[in-house]
This record gives structure tokens, C-alpha cells and sequence, in this order.
């Protein structure tokens, strides 16, 4: 038995030094595992935060990006609406983004800072020109939604 | 964590003394094809071996290796997994043990610690610390969204895969708290390509002036390409030793006096307030009345606790009272200009929210009272980001060995990276130069190491 030789070749960029293109093609099944509900919740236009259940834990605020288990205590968390106004804590406008985003260059890029909540959300402003507190309410892809972070985006309130 | 444990601020010590002395480097270059991984490695290996002054030959050397430490940053653009395992075969080290280390941007740093914790262990009493990166095999668009990836993929990452933005969202709150000129961050990105000019290792030289700098093209608001690290292919090489071996390899061998790190969340985002931790040259009264109605946060989006951990602990290991007063010379991770003000701040060059002033006032300079990045940083000289920890490192080790001028004013070493010594070529080695101080740092502040190195 002979077997033929492969008819699958790289390209090749250059010869000295020689220099080939290894393909990239698939893609990865990445689960948000417990955070999933999180995007479940941007779907129904809903910012679903998460907050410590233990009564001994001295953080009491919610966690927006959610976790579901606190991090001071590693006590189980609970999901709860947080407010979909806020105010803009920091912001930039990417204009050389990388490959893989999905809006276009000149999008700008906003952390919120919002009442009760101990963190401040990395988003993008939908309209208008940012400034630092801008109050700002959320909006929601649900239209055609992308299952990223990116179907939360932030308006002038 | 925002409430400390008495277990958790124990400061770090070595059962018996470490010290560094060899270092090796490639040039850097953004493109890199003629050399693959391994042989970037073996040529930094050699230089380290045979062209620091070691009093025993590289035969020696290699028999009195017993552990190697790896550093590589990122198995996406090597596109090669256990790579450690080719580099340690390639410069003939099997069947001995070694790990590779991986800590983003601080992954030459935390290379750095292990080796040491290794060595002041007992467990080894000679130890390589190989890093490099590779990363021109995609373009620099994809490029950036494979470091994007050391940001969090499921709630950062998306919005810009950019980790310019990430940085850009800092230096527009630590301007609008700290009302820092554009001007004074300028001044870092044309001190470091300046001081790039007089490195036959480095990628972006160049002598700019403030306003070209500010008229450069933006990346991501406000920071402009001038103010961003290189992209870089290159391998940087240090040689850990305890210090029986130190003394019969090395002509002069450098303490290393401490090695310390620190760490915050991956996400900006996640950063809660908490009480400032305090360095040995503060006290309460230093923020009596620092706090205000735009500055409510500490760390926040303007300071790096991680850097603030490792400083904390290096200081208190090795003494460190004042890092101006203590420290001859000093390199940062200068990714952007804004990260380097935060970090003057971080290390107490200047209380929080005074860092300008370490540059306005010429401290940061040669000749002045701390001078800082004399290697180019990462904005002028290289980022290949695995041996970036090791490369500064290494430019401090020949700082303090008075060796500065043979590794960089010999006109052959400029010729064999193609390159030539450049006619107003000045020296930039510190005189007298007792004790340096190098800060490794990832993400937007994930992991930090604060290393310092003196002559005994």
C-alpha cells in the first residue's frame, strides 16, 4: 500500500528565510457557565447583578460584572435587577481597535458607575458624546442579539 | 481582597542570598523571520555566558547549571504550546527540570521570582531565566486582539480587543482627578525614544518633540501611538545564582536584594475602594486631605494596587526607606505614558496624584535625581513581552556593574544587529550606581513584581 502525498499545501509568504501561513479556522465553544444568566437577562432588557447572601459579609453592594460566588466570603451570591441609569465614570474612543471587534473604529468606550453597585461596568455609549458624569440609561440589543457583552450599550439619560 | 489579614502582609525573605550575574539580549525588532524562537534564545544565552566577564569558561557554566525558568507570554502568538520544552532542548539543558512562567506583561518579572525563590531555597543554585516573545507571525491587528485576550473575554474583551482602550479609560480618570498636562505625559514618550537612540537593541528610537508627540495620531483616546509599547520579537537572558557560585563564576556579582509581587482583579471594573496602604516613606498625613470629590477611590482607575503590593513588600524586605533617596536608577513598564505616572506613584516617587512632578522636575532623568528607563522601556527599546521583566533587569545589572558602556557604546555591537552607532551616541551610564530598582507589570495592573538589585 502507498499513500499519496498530502494535496493540502501552505502558502508560502517567502523563501529565505522560508516562511509559511499555518490556517486558523474554528471556533470554541465557550460557555459563560453561571454567568450566563447575565446575557439571558440583557435579552429580556434586564441588567441582572448579582449580591453576597451572607449576612456576615461586609460587602452588601452588588457585583456588576456578576459572580456567582463572593469573593470576600465565597458564599453563595443572589441575582437582582440593578438600576439601568448611571453615570459615566471614564471613558475613550478607540479609533485602532483589534480584529475582532465588532463596532466600528471612532465607537466610544465607557465604564459606568451606578447607585449600589461596587464596580464599574466596562460598555460602550450608544449615542452622544461622553464625558465624565454623563448620566446615562442602558439600552438592549434585542433585536439581533450577539451573546456578548456588546448587546448592553448606554445612552444620555 | 480590600481588608488585610496579618498573614497576608508578611514580607517575603530568603533562607540564604541570591544574586544575578549575567545577562544577554537580542536586538528587537517588530518583524522578526531570520531567527526562530529557539535560536533568539540560545543567542541571548551565549552572550549572557560568554560575554559578561564570567571568570570560568561556558563550559563550566553549563555544567553547573541544575534548574531553568521560562518565560513566555503568550502561547497564542508563539502558536507553539510547551514551547518551554523546544527552548530548553534547543540550548541543551535536558534532562534538567525546569517551569515556564507566565504572568502577562509581568511574566519576565515572575520568571525572575521563581528563579530566585528557587535559588534562596536551597533547591537550586544555578539558574537561567530565558524569556522571549514572538510576536510577528499576525498582523498587528490580530496581534492586538490576541493580547486583548489577557483582558476578561466574557465581559471586556469585546469592547475594543484593544488593550489601549483599557489603558485609555485610566489616563482619561487620572487626568480628569489629577488635571495632568498632556504635556508632562508627552515628556515620558520623548524621554524614552530618546533614550532608545542609544541602544543598539531597540526597535523605536527617535527624538521627538513634545508637540509631535501630541500631534502623533491617536489610538484610542487620548493616548497616541508615540505613548504605546512596542510590538517586539527578541529573548532576554539572566543567570540566578546563590552566592557561593556568584562569586566563582562572576568578576562582580549583584545582589538581588528583593523580589516581591502583587496582584489586582483582571477587570478594571472590579477595583473597590479600600484605605491606602501605606510605604515606608508616607504616613497618614500624607492623604490627610487627599481625598476629594473627584478623587473617591483609591486604588480606582488611577493607581495600581499590584504595584503598590510589590513595592510595599520589596521595600520593607530590602530596607528601602525613600526609593528617590535609595535607588540609583529605576526601569518601569512604560506601556503607555499614563501607566508610568501611576506607577511613579504606586512606588512612592511622589504621593498619589502628584506624579507629574517626577518628570516635570527632571528627577527621572540622566542626571537627575532617580533616572528612569535609561534602557528606552518598553516605549522606545522593546516589548517582546516574555523577556521584557529580564531585559530590564539585565540593563540594571550592567548599570550597576559600571558595564553599560560595553554593551551599548561599542560600535560592533551596533554593527551585528545591522545597525550603526549613531554619531551623538552619549553615554548613559550612572555613575557610581549602587542599587536599582525594576517593576514588571500586567494587564491593566493584574500582577506587578518589584525586584531590586545591589552590589554588595
Amino acid at each position: 500500500m502507498a499513500t499519496a502525498w498530502p494535496n493540502k499545501v501552505l502558502e508560502k509568504v517567502s523563501d529565505d528565510p522560508l516562511v509559511v501561513i499555518n490556517p486558523k479556522t474554528w471556533g470554541h465553544h465557550h460557555s459563560y457557565g453561571g454567568w450566563g444568566r447575565f446575557f439571558a437577562g440583557l435579552r429580556e432588557q434586564k441588567l441582572l447583578a448579582t449580591r453576597c447572601t451572607n449576612q456576615g459579609c461586609p460587602e452588601k453592594r452588588l457585583w456588576l460584572p456578576p459572580r456567582c460566588e463572593c469573593p470576600d466570603c465565597w458564599g453563595t451570591m443572589e441575582w437582582i435587577e440593578a438600576p439601568t441609569q448611571g453615570r459615566i465614570y471614564t471613558w475613550s474612543v478607540v479609533k485602532y481597535p483589534g480584529e475582532l471587534f465588532k463596532l466600528p473604529p471612532g465607537t466610544p468606550l465607557i465604564s459606568v458607575e451606578i447607585e449600589g453597585v461596587c464596580t464599574k461596568l466596562m460598555s460602550w455609549l450608544k449615542e452622544g458624546e461622553a464625558r465624565i458624569g454623563l448620566p446615562v440609561r442602558a439600552v438592549f440589543n434585542t433585536a439581533r442579539p450577539t451573546n456578548t457583552i456588546l448587546d448592553l450599550a448606554w445612552v444620555p439619560a | 481582597m480590600i481588608r488585610f489579614g496579618p498573614g497576608n502582609l508578611r514580607i517575603p525573605r530568603f533562607e540564604r542570598p541570591v544574586y544575578v550575574i549575567a545577562g544577554g539580549l537580542t536586538d528587537f525588532r517588530k518583524r522578526y523571520p531570520e531567527k526562530n524562537s529557539c535560536q533568539l534564545c540560545l543567542e541571548a544565552l551565549r552572550m549572557a555566558v560568554e560575554e559578561n566577564d564570567l571568570k570560568v569558561s561556558s563550559e563550566e557554566v553549563r555544567r553547573g547549571v541544575n534548574w531553568c525558568v521560562y518565560s513566555q507570554f503568550a502561547d497564542h502568538f508563539g502558536d507553539q504550546l510547551l514551547a518551554a520544552a523546544k527552548v530548553h532542548d534547543y540550548l541543551g539543558f535536558d534532562p534538567l527540570g525546569n517551569i515556564e512562567v507566565k504572568t502577562g506583561g509581568a511574566t519576565g518579572g515572575s520568571a525572575v521570582l521563581a528563579a530566585a525563590q528557587a535559588v534562596a531555597s536551597g533547591y537550586a543554585s544555578c539558574v537561567p531565566v530565558v524569556g522571549w516573545e514572538r510576536m510577528d507571525e499576525v498582523s498587528t491587528k490580530v496581534g492586538n486582539s490576541y493580547i486583548a485576550s489577557a483582558a476578561c473575554k466574557d465581559f471586556e474583551s469585546e469592547l475594543g480587543w484593544m488593550y489601549a482602550s483599557y489603558y485609555a479609560l485610566m489616563a482619561q480618570r487620572y487626568q480628569y482627578e489629577n488635571n495632568v498636562p498632556r504635556e508632562t505625559l508627552a515628556r515620558i514618550a520623548c524621554k524614552n525614544h530618546e533614550y532608545a537612540c542609544y541602544s543598539p537593541y531597540s526597535q523605536n528610537p527617535g527624538r521627538y518633540s513634545v508637540d509631535e508627540i501630541l500631534k502623533n495620531e491617536i489610538v484610542s483616546h487620548p493616548l497616541a501611538f508615540l505613548e504605546c509599547c512596542a510590538m517586539s520579537v527578541g529573548a532576554a537572558v539572566l543567570l540566578v545564582c546563590d552566592e557561593e557560585t556568584a562569586f566563582r563564576y562572576a568578576d562582580q556579582p549583584i545582589r538581588l536584594a528583593a523580589i516581591c509581587g502583587g496582584s489586582h482583579t483582571l477587570r478594571t471594573a472590579d477595583r473597590r475602594h479600600m484605605p491606602i496602604l501605606l510605604l515606608p516613606n508616607e504616613t497618614e498625613a500624607t492623604y490627610g486631605e487627599y481625598f476629594s470629590q473627584k478623587r473617591r477611590d483609591w486604588p480606582g482607575f488611577s493607581s495600581f494596587l499590584a504595584s503598590r503590593m510589590a513595592a510595599y513588600l520589596a521595600y520593607h524586605m530590602a530596607g528601602i526607606k525613600d526609593p528617590i533617596a535609595d535607588f540609583d536608577l529605576l526601569e518601569t513598564h512604560d506601556a503607555f505614558t499614563i501607566s508610568d505616572v501611576q506607577t511613579y506613584e504606586d512606588i512612592g516617587l511622589r504621593p498619589y496624584g502628584r506624579g507629574r512632578e517626577f518628570i516635570e522636575s527632571g528627577d527621572a532623568y540622566y542626571e537627575g535625581r532617580l533616572p528612569t528607563n535609561l534602557s528606552g522601556g518598553l516605549i522606545g527599546t522593546m516589548h517582546a513581552v516574555g523577556a521584557t521583566g529580564i531585559f530590564q533587569l539585565v540593563e540594571i545589572l550592567w548599570q550597576l556593574q559600571g558595564k553599560w558602556d560595553k554593551f551599548h557604546a561599542d560600535p560592533e555591537r551596533w554593527s551585528r544587529y545591522g545597525k550603526k552607532k549613531p554619531a551623538d551616541f552619549r553615554s548613559l551610564q550612572v555613575k557610581n550606581a549602587r542599587r536599582g530598582c525594576a517593576i514588571s507589570h500586567a494587564g491593566t495592573g493584574s500582577h506587578v513584581t518589584c525586584a531590586i538589585l545591589e552590589r554588595p
